[in-house]
């Protein structure tokens, strides 16, 4: 009698401990670039410069659509303006446009040690000279 | 006891002589005996070259031929130059075509053609970081025996020079598809003197050392440009100098002159030693320009913390020239 009842809570339990996995996959969420980012790398034609030319002051302010930029380097483009990622969910690519310009870049959004990063590809001035920023969220 | 020391022998000698096989299986050597080009040629022609190889196998192989040649980027040699070859193993003019960039090049840990070369071979001696290895397959593949020396193989390139006045060290690798780079038997390189183009404008010389060259050798002002002075090329003023700065003047597409020549941060160039130094500027932001200003020329001299001691071009009192253009 008592075996039987071992058995039947063992049962009991084994059956209670299963539940049904949730696997439903979350959704990615769109990228939010907003805020103020500055440069955390900087390399021209596969020459690091970061530590060569001062970029320390400039930034990048995005907020929904638009964008600023205070203390200008050589950059993907010169004035303030609007800016929309191609995909806002898994964007590749970035368009900045300033009155009578547009420029776009492949952009990654690499996660470094838990926080995003934003990394564009441009030539701001020869077009065989390329420029990789890697952007950092400032605030 | 007796009998597994015998065993170990044995397993020893087991992996000795499969070490000699592979050995021999893999020998393949490949070699450049003699390359026919002219020393110069006017600018914008196209120059032809001629590259006797000697291929020697030890085992039956089937790969494709491999050549590069180190040439100036300016003469894009990727987008117009050819490659054809001869040889007694085959009939008629072979075909070879550029390897596309990203192509992995065989053993070379996922580097492409050009990254490889780069790494491996180098820049054949030329001191101007403006150069590229620009390599070619052959369409075909071919099954060689082993044993066989093939001292029949006749390249021909026909490379596209631009109108640039320059000298350069043109350098040639051959190699096949199978082996790459893997080690010196496996692929034949050689380099030359100073091929001269005759052509227009300021020289570019690859070939000798500058006392200041500025990079990326070809910039609009909108780019950052390193400024660099090899103080020890030459006997000059600053030869021995603990401060170096930059005093520039830049001329604008109407013809305005801008000069800055302040002794301060902006201008002083840094040195890792050695007597080298440099500077990176943003030349828009250097000469303070208006945004309808534009830069077609700089002249710049080197100068002492004092300013009165200035090293121009070759040492002396004209200053250097850079232009602003793009290829």
């Amino acid at each position: 009698m008592n075996k039987l009842i071992g058995t039947t809570v063992c049962l009991l339990l084994i059956f209670c401990s299963c539940k049904k996995e949730n696997t439903a996959i979350p959704a990615e969420p769109v990228k939010d670039i907003s805020g103020s980012w500055k440069i955390i790398k900087a390399v021209r034609n596969g020459t690091d410069l970061t530590s060569r030319f001062d970029f320390s002051a400039f930034r990048i302010n995005f907020s929904d659509s638009s964008y600023t930029i205070d203390n200008q380097v050589p950059f993907i483009i010169s004035k303030n303006g609007t800016w929309k990622f191609d995909d806002p969910v898994y964007p590749f690519e970035i368009t900045l446009t300033s009155p009578g310009e547009t420029k776009q870049s492949t952009v990654l959004y690499p996660v470094v040690e838990g926080v995003r990063n934003l990394v564009i590809s441009f030539s701001p001035g020869c077009t065989l000279n390329n420029y990789q920023y890697t952007l950092l969220k400032d605030n | 006891m007796k009998s597994f020391k015998i065993k170990k022998l044995k397993n020893y000698l087991v992996r000795i002589v499969a070490t000699l096989v592979v050995v021999i299986i893999i020998s393949c050597s490949m070699t450049i005996d003699t390359v026919v080009q002219q020393g110069s040629i006017n600018g914008g022609e196209v120059l032809p070259v001629t590259l006797n190889v000697k291929i020697k196998t030890d085992a039956e192989r089937t790969a494709k031929l491999m050549i590069a040649v180190l040439v100036p980027k300016l003469w894009k040699v990727a987008q117009k130059g050819t490659a054809t070859f001869v040889s007694g193993f085959t009939t008629g003019v072979q075909q070879m075509s550029i390897i596309p960039a990203g192509t992995p090049a065989p053993n070379g840990n996922g580097l492409d053609w050009p990254t490889y070369l780069s790494n491996k071979i180098g820049n054949g001696g030329n001191l101007i970081n403006d150069w590229e290895w620009v390599a070619f397959y052959s369409k075909s593949d071919y099954a060689l025996g082993g044993g066989l020396t093939i001292d029949d193989v006749t390249v021909s390139l026909r490379l596209p020079t631009s109108t640039d006045n320059l000298s350069f060290r043109l350098a040639y690798v051959v190699a096949n598809s199978s082996d790459g780079l893997s080690g010196t038997d496996y692929y034949g390189s050689i380099s030359g003197g100073c091929f001269r183009v005759n052509g227009t404008g300021d020289l570019i010389d690859f070939c000798n050392p500058q006392l200041s060259t500025i990079e990326p050798r070809t910039s609009l002002d909108n780019d950052i440009i390193t400024i660099g002075f090899d103080a020890g090329v030459a006997d000059n003023d600053l030869s021995k100098a603990t401060e170096v700065y930059i005093c520039a003047t830049g001329i604008t597409a109407t013809g305005e002159k801008i000069t800055v020549c302040a002794v301060n941060a902006a201008s002083k160039l840094s040195s890792p030693g050695a007597g080298r130094w440099s500077k990176d500027i943003w030349p828009r932001k250097f000469f303070s320009l208006s945004d309808n200003q534009q830069l077609t020329r700089m002249e710049y001299y080197f100068t002492d913390a004092s300013g009165g001691k200035k090293v121009g071009y070759g040492g002396g009192k004209d200053p250097f020239l850079y232009t602003f253009k793009c290829q």
